[in-house]
């Protein structure tokens, strides 16, 4: 356990001073402080529901998440007396529903279970504790602000919104105004915030001005809120008053560029908690003999967001996602960049995307296919023109996870392999869209091709790497714990966390490679079976406090 | 009537006396116009008024007469038939929760409900009256039928489904031919890429291939050559038991419907990318049809 760190930030004359709070690999920005400033939520590493005692820097955990199981806790927030916590868990059917359990772990109970609902985070706690603000993402595509009742019962839904959802909301302390942030109207991709009375009576706008307003809080006194903007360039705090559900006055500067941070919570004595991500990550070309000593990275523009690169079929280019816009929590606005290695020819693809996840060349290196989801919230696999960036769909579903499917082309380039609900490992062809479905088994992840395009290979639970024959026949089972990634050049190889792997086809034992101690999941390997690029930096979270003036 | 959209409030959904009761599966927030506000008073002599014969030309028709309360709100023929039985040009638009709208007829030339409320009476082919005539014959200021019209459409309310009890937790409430028919509506079908939320409809425009030469639809208001043909995503509220179908009624069954969709619509320069052929079994559309009745649910309109 890392202890705790409390190190004070050197504040601008007149603005008021942040201190960090918590560092470390333990950090996870998916809970918020209790009212009284002593607990601190959070999903632990083994993706467990957990309570960090803030004073002190213990830990317990609430809501243990089965070993091998595939559930895990997510989104939390604690009551206002500290005595529960509701929170989102991934169930063992493959979608998230809202549970609460005592702060001693006793307790546990489900409070809305529907896979219609399949993405659930609990926001805030009514001030009598009757009730959870809780947003519902349907699987029609639309978010829903409703109150859950902490007894159990159905949700009482207050708005609904088409293809987007607040980033975060917030109900006031006297229960009877939600702040939430959406965007602007339906041609802007910016966001702002509005206040809804929980009556349904009316709806607000509360900020006008240009820029992208986000993560609203109400102060303890309810009669401000709090939240982030990036109008002027970096990513501020500002606060606007509240009066009887209006805005009185303009926004007010709180504290200039606090990086990308994310609002948890505002305690009663006013503090305001907030995660921050920091550090940088990046591309990475190096040969997998000695991944550590040779490596160049790769932008020449875009230094310190970069991920997921994929080596061009002819081994001349590289293309990587890289970070846009000042903020990165839940979607990230991502762009395509393409940068040929003999070169400086640097080349940015803004295709019509919500979300990219990943990107793999077509056999003739026209085309990209991207897992992500469209601007319809609808996950899936998309083709790329790799000049043009023209958007075609190839499968697009909604209630489909908006990383989309992990796909892979056919050798021939006439057929995407992909994997469909993590259930079905399917081929399609790309002209005509006929379908068929090649291995099922349960909890399928992460797909490779053979270079002569015979077999597949992909990970089956937590701990079997399958290898299936294209034209049909038994599947070879690899045994491999922990796969977070597979490639296949001259050697199938599998990423498991920082660590890269050789994974023999004859049942031989996997072998460790050599790789960067602060490698990030996404690496390619180039054509020549000799070459890689791989993704490497030193992203990290923390927990910081800026108190309210 | 211009409405700026932040002058929108909502409505109360309290089931106390005097309030607007919201079924369930629809949103508490009822977008309401702030200078319009709904007043129990204001509903009542809108509901009079939506009954009322003198709002047409001949003393024949109300609006009540297309917009049937017996049958959806809407009145079960391809095309609206108004004074004199002269033949409208399109479908009658079911009017269920048309307080959640954004805009209003197929092509959406009026943008708030007080503006849509006096057109029909005024069109020659519906109702035929002039407004100085209208407000002669009810002896009411055109603003306030207007605003008691207004008024009366927004508590004309579908909701309480079966879908609605579904996604409120009672796992029992489809049949699994209907669970079947929703995991294809969001699914393999693709519908809520166009029929999504609480009221199954996006609110905007798309030309399906069934327009045909002589109905521009929203091109007519917008002059944007992407418009040609595109008419506005009806709520399937109450679809399955108010045929026909479609902007001009010419389809007469939902399965009609279905396979109308399976097929890829029909072929249009401006045809919306998001048809396209589905290649659904006929038990898959059994399924889907079975779905849309569970969108059936409790029509409720005044106070």
């Amino acid at each position: 356990m890392w202890p705790a760190i409390a190190l004070l930030a050197v504040a601008a004359a007149g603005a008021p001073a942040t201190r960090l709070v918590w560092s470390g690999p333990d950090v996870t920005l998916l809970g918020g402080p209790s009212r009284d400033g002593r607990y601190l939520s959070y999903v632990d590493p083994s993706r467990s529901l957990a309570v960090r005692e803030i004073a002190s820097g213990r830990s317990r955990v609430l809501a243990p998440a089965p070993a091998a199981s595939g559930e895990f806790a997510y989104f939390s927030a604690l009551s206002p007396d500290a005595r529960r916590v509701a929170y989102a868990w991934f169930n063992e059917e493959g979608f998230y529903d809202l549970r609460v359990v005592d702060l001693d772990g006793g307790n546990q109970r489900v409070l809305y279970r529907n896979e219609e609902a399949g993405f659930v985070q609990p926001c805030a706690w009514s001030p009598d504790s009757k009730f959870i603000l809780t947003l519902l993402f349907r699987t029609d595509n639309i978010s829903q602000i409703t109150l859950v009742p902490a007894a159990g019962g159905p949700p009482q839904v207050l708005r609904s919104l088409n293809w987007v959802y607040p980033k975060r909301m917030d109900l006031s302390p006297d229960g009877r105004f939600v702040v939430y942030d959406s965007f602007a109207d339906e041609s802007s991709g910016d966001r702002t915030i509005f206040l809804l009375s929980v009556d349904g009576a009316r709806e607000r706008r509360l900020v006008s001005l240009p820029g992208n307003h986000l993560f609203p809080l109400w102060t303890p006194d309810g009669k401000r809120i709090v939240y982030a903007s990036d109008r002027s360039g970096t990513m501020d705090a500002y606060e606007l008053a509240i009066e009887n559900g209006e805005p009185r006055g303009q926004p007010r500067l709180l504290r200039r560029d606090l990086g990308r941070f994310l609002p948890l919570g505002i305690t009663a004595a006013g503090d305001l908690y907030y995660g921050l991500r920091s550090g940088s990550v990046d591309v990475f070309t190096t040969t997998l003999a000695e991944p550590t000593r040779a490596a160049r990275r790769v932008t020449l523009r875009f230094p310190g967001r970069n991920t997921a690169p994929a080596w061009s079929p002819d081994g001349a280019a590289i293309a990587y996602l890289s970070r846009r816009g000042s903020e990165n929590f839940g979607q990230e606005s991502r762009a395509i960049v393409i940068r040929r290695i003999d070169s400086e020819d640097e080349r940015e693809l803004l295709p019509k995307l919500a979300h990219l996840e990943r990107l793999r060349w077509s056999p003739d290196g026209k085309t990209l296919l991207v897992s992500g989801s469209d601007n319809k919230g609808r996950g899936g696999l998309y083709l790329v023109d790799a000049l043009t960036a023209a958007v075609q769909p190839l499968v697009a579903e909604a209630g489909a996870p908006f990383r989309g499917f992990d796909g892979a082309w056919s050798r021939e380039g006439r057929t995407v392999f992909y994997i469909h609900s993590d259930s079905e490992l399917r081929s399609r062809e790309v002209e005509g869209g006929r379908e068929s479905a090649l291995y099922r088994d349960a909890r399928l992840h992460h797909l490779a091709v053979s270079p002569d395009g015979k077999r597949l290979a992909l990970g089956v639970g937590e701990k079997t790497v399958a290898v299936v024959p294209v034209a049909g026949g038994e599947p070879r089972l690899l045994a491999f714990d922990g796969l977070t990634e597979l490639e296949w050049g001259r050697e199938l190889l599998a990423g498991k966390g920082a660590e890269l792997w050789r994974l023999p086809l004859d049942g031989q034992p996997a072998a460790k490679l050599a790789a960067p101690g602060n490698r990030e999941t996404g690496f390619s390997l180039h054509p020549d079976g000799e070459r890689i690029a791989l993704t490497a930096g030193n992203a990290r979270s923390e927990i910081w406090v800026l108190p309210l003036p | 009537m211009g409405i700026a959209p932040a002058m929108i409030i909502g409505f109360l959904l309290l089931a106390a006396a005097g309030k607007l009761v919201i079924p369930a599966g629809l949103d508490a927030y009822l977008p309401v116009p702030e200078q319009n506000p709904i007043t129990p008073e204001k509903v009542e002599l809108g509901k009079k008024l939506f009954f009322d014969v003198r709002l047409s030309r001949d003393n024949t028709i109300s609006c009540a007469t297309c917009h049937d309360p017996k049958l959806g709100f809407t009145d079960g023929r391809p095309v609206g038939v108004g004074v004199a039985g002269r033949a409208g040009d399109r479908r009658v638009p079911r009017i269920v929760n048309r307080g959640y709208g954004k805009s209003f007829f197929w092509d959406g030339r009026a943008a708030t409900l007080e503006e849509q409320v006096v057109q029909p009476i005024q069109n020659p082919k519906e109702m035929d009256l002039t407004l100085a005539e209208v407000a002669s014959r009810t002896g009411l200021p055109i603003e306030q039928v207007q605003q008691a019209l207004a008024g009366y459409v927004r508590t004309i309310l579908s909701g309480d489904a079966p879908y609605d009890r579904y996604l409120g937790g009672d796992r029992d409430a489809l049949t699994a031919e209907q669970r079947l028919g929703l995991r294809l509506f969001r699914g393999k079908a693709g519908c809520t890429s166009c029929h999504l939320g609480p009221n199954f409809t996006d609110e905007r425009f798309h030309n399906t291939g069934i327009a045909g030469p002589r109905d521009e639809g929203r091109y007519a208001v917008t002059k944007s050559d992407r418009d040609r043909g595109a008419f506005k995503t009806p709520s399937l509220r109450e679809a399955a038991r108010t045929p026909p179908y479609m902007h001009d009624g010419s389809l007469k069954t939902i399965a009609a419907v279905i396979d109308f969709y399976d097929q890829g619509g029909k072929p249009h320069p401006a045809l919306d990318p998001e048809i396209r052929e589905l290649r659904l079994s006929a038990e898959e559309k059994a399924a889907l049809a079975a779905f849309l009745r569970a969108l059936n649910g409790t029509v409720r309109d005044g106070m």
